[in-house]
């Protein structure tokens, strides 16, 4: 496959048949994105020469997690080993023809500007470790954002160590200087999903009336809990069932981790087979009318348990920094 | 003179001050709920169209109301020159005064139903049309000696004369001048239009918390007894209810407690309250505010689910509470302060006076309304249309209407701001 389209073709034909899958679909966007990248690779080869020293090109967000919808958005990075103002020039040139790449290939460009075009995404691994190292000091909302966005990130080309060694890093600086409250404090607030009465609080204005934002309201209180405990557990797996698999007895009792586990698969499920993605922006979105009696439970006692966990976590976070 | 005479006087003339202030409130309410392009022209139409309906009342509509002529309108008192008139205990220009203050309210209620969409010119007629041909017929019926009254219909300060007045000519309005560009989608969802700021909300509020004692404790129109205090305490009371029940109510359903949902239920226990003030217990008032706190959140949604764009929610604060407020004395009314009418259901007095309560709101409302849709058709056809073209309600009224912002420079920085490159995005 040597062009873009090309690629979004092959994504068209094959997308459907894994779109029910949650693990084959997003082994399925690994492959198109690494496609992606070595045609990038290759397209640059060919305007600028070979790639001049061993970098790494790493997935966050949703892709980072392993827990991509059938549409997603672009968050990405790049690490290279070298320092230099022309090397510096070849990995942003290469972090933009990736971004056109993927964006042809189906992945709309990222609001926030997470992508390997932009400098601040872009770095040596000396930048980013100093880059980083402002990241933890300061306790701004936005910068505990990036950071907590870098944790989510898992390398899909190239050199994995230069990634991980920065990672081992950060974690090492998040337990000396005691920073979990602080990360903690950046996912204190998230959408309620549940009212007082026990129903579940759905959109009350716009295209979305009637659906519930599954994104908001139900995947990021486990996604936000179970990071926060993978960083407390030095966990470096980023997809949450994983980190929720590799979780001392000590921080989450084995039934319950079994418990938030299957929640939080069935939860992937539910987006996959009932949400009806015809583009990123609906894909988060699950329409209640669309559901029987029995689903409308189901993702009730998966709205309850992502609060409790939420609580959960909190509570130990707390208790532990006083 | 008499000193009697001369306290009910200074009374009232403090009620009409009062409630002429509560115009003010309404220009911040209105102001506040809607878009920033349209800030000037809602505020100075409000002056404009009051302006008109003074006139109005002076020429005709105090002599429609309280004129001598027959059970269904009043014919004589044109004009009025400022006399006291035989048998009233108070300066018959204080009188007038009030009167027309109420008059005026009605008028900026049903304006309500016209926001961010409807022609200047629209509003210049219809500001004369309603005070000669919509409101003072209702006023007179159960105000004026007219057949309302006969019958005993009990509305101390105008739940019905007033507020249900008001909101039927601003549903006829709504459904002529139809939703405004962006509030429904193709697929008959509604979007949040919100309001440009809510402190300017919140404020209005509370002017017209303060208004409604005048509106309210004026309409004993004596100090006798200083009766005045015990309807002001239980005006009080049901726009405290009211406000609170909007909380609970908001929060419990949506998650969240609502500011804009809280303000509309301290106007709907005012708005309920107006009319049994003086004719129910304490408790009774706070209970009638409780519920119309309620209501007022239910008839919101309901409203807009029709697809029935309503800026500022005067349906339901001025009809649905109007309704419910009419209707409340029905039940509440106790023998003791029955002084119009009889005592309510949960006081003996079986279903007469909920069966007078409801005549009224039926045959005031149903007037209204349909009287008001007529005009508003013929308008529609005499005046090319009532609503201003796509480009000037996208531009807004400000501009469209009278060719300047209410906030020049905030509206020149929001072009700069949307015109301006994103920093991050590729």
């Amino acid at each position: 496959m040597n062009s873009y389209l090309e690629i979004r073709r092959f994504r068209d034909d094959q997308i459907i048949w894994v779109s029910r899958s949650h693990f084959q679909l997003n082994q399925l966007h690994d492959e198109i994105i690494h496609r992606v990248i070595t045609v990038s690779i290759n397209q640059m080869a060919e305007r600028y020469g070979p790639v001049p020293c061993p970098f790494t090109f790493f997935m966050m967000g949703s892709a980072g997690r392993f827990e991509q919808s059938v549409w997603s958005d672009q968050d990405h990075g790049i690490i290279y080993q070298q320092q230099g103002t022309e090397i510096n020039e070849y990995f942003l040139a290469l972090g933009k023809e990736i971004s056109q790449g993927l964006q042809l290939a189906g992945y709309v460009y990222c609001d926030g500007g997470v992508m390997a075009n932009n400098p601040l995404w872009c770095k040596s691994v000396s930048e980013w470790r100093q880059q980083l190292a402002n990241w933890l000091l300061d306790s701004s909302w936005e910068l505990i954002r990036q950071l907590l966005i870098f944790i989510d990130g898992r390398s899909l080309y190239g050199d994995a160590s230069l990634l991980e060694s920065l990672k081992i890093e950060v974690y090492q600086t998040i337990h000396k200087e005691n920073l979990l409250k602080k990360l903690l404090s950046n996912t204190l607030h998230f959408k309620k999903g549940i009212g007082i009465l026990g129903q579940i609080l759905v959109e009350t204005h716009g295209q979305h009336s009637g659906s519930i934002n599954i994104k908001e309201k139900a995947l990021f209180p486990y996604v936000n809990a179970i990071r926060l405990l993978a960083i407390k557990g030095n966990i470096f797996e980023t997809s949450t069932v994983s980190r929720l698999k590799k979780l001392p007895e000590v921080e989450l009792p084995t039934m319950k981790k079994e418990l938030y586990k299957q929640q939080f698969l069935k939860l992937l499920n539910f987006r996959l087979s009932l949400a009806k993605p015809d583009n990123y922006e609906n894909s988060h979105y699950l329409s209640m009318a669309s559901l029987s009696k029995e689903q409308k439970e189901e993702v009730k006692e998966i709205l309850k348990n992502g609060a409790a966990l939420y609580r959960y976590v909190r509570n130990l976070i707390d208790k532990e920094d006083t | 003179m008499d000193t009697i005479f001369l306290m009910n006087s200074l009374w009232v003339m403090v009620g009409a001050i009062l409630v002429i202030l509560m115009i003010g409130g309404f220009i911040l309410l209105e102001t506040g709920s809607t878009r920033m392009k349209n800030a000037g022209h809602i505020a100075g139409k409000t002056i404009l169209t009051f302006g008109i309906s003074s006139i109005v009342f002076w020429a005709v509509g105090y002599g429609l109301i309280f004129g001598e002529g027959n059970p269904l309108i009043g014919l004589s008192d044109f004009f009025y020159s400022g006399y006291d008139v035989e048998g009233l205990a108070l300066s018959g220009s204080v009188f007038f005064l009030f009167q027309l203050a109420f008059a005026g309210i009605s008028l900026t209620i049903a304006f309500g139903g016209f926001a961010e969409r409807a022609k200047l010119g629209a509003y210049l007629v219809f500001a004369v049309l309603f005070s000669v041909i919509v409101y003072p017929p209702i006023a007179h019926w159960i105000w004026g000696g007219g057949w309302l009254a006969e019958h005993g219909k009990q509305d101390f300060a105008g739940s019905t004369v007033v507020h249900l007045t008001g909101a039927m000519a601003a549903f006829a309005a709504t459904l002529i001048l139809k939703p405004r560009i962006g509030k429904y989608n193709k697929d008959g969802s509604a979007n949040n239009l919100a309001g440009h700021n809510q402190v300017f909300t919140a404020l209005s509020v509370l002017i017209l918390w303060v208004g409604w004692f005048g509106f309210n404790a004026g309409s004993t129109v004596s100090v006798d007894g200083a009766f005045f205090g015990f309807v002001a305490l239980n005006t009080n009371l049901a726009a405290g209810a009211g406000v609170i029940a909007a909380m609970i109510i908001s929060w419990t359903v949506m998650g969240k407690a609502d500011v804009p949902t809280m303000l509309n239920g301290a106007l709907a226990g005012l708005v309920a309250i107006t009319a049994s003030c003086a004719f129910v217990d304490t408790w009774a008032a706070v209970l009638i505010g409780f519920i119309s706190g309620i209501l007022v959140f239910y008839s919101i949604r309901f409203f807009e689910k029709k697809g029935i764009d309503d800026p500022i929610a005067a349906l339901s604060v001025h009809g649905t509470a109007g309704i419910w407020g009419t209707l409340s004395t029905g039940f509440f009314a106790t023998p003791e302060l029955a002084t119009v009418g009889e005592p309510g259901l949960f006081y003996g007095g079986g279903l007469h006076q909920l069966g007078v309560q409801a005549l009224g709101v039926v045959s005031s409302g149903a007037f209204a309304f349909i009287v008001s849709f007529i005009l508003l058709t013929i308008m529609k056809a005499v005046m090319n249309g009532l609503r201003v073209t796509e480009e000037e309600e996208i531009i807004g009224l400000d501009m469209s209407e009278h060719g300047s912002y209410g906030y020049p420079e905030m509206v020149k920085a929001e072009k700069t701001v949307i015109n301006s490159e994103p920093k991050l995005n590729a």
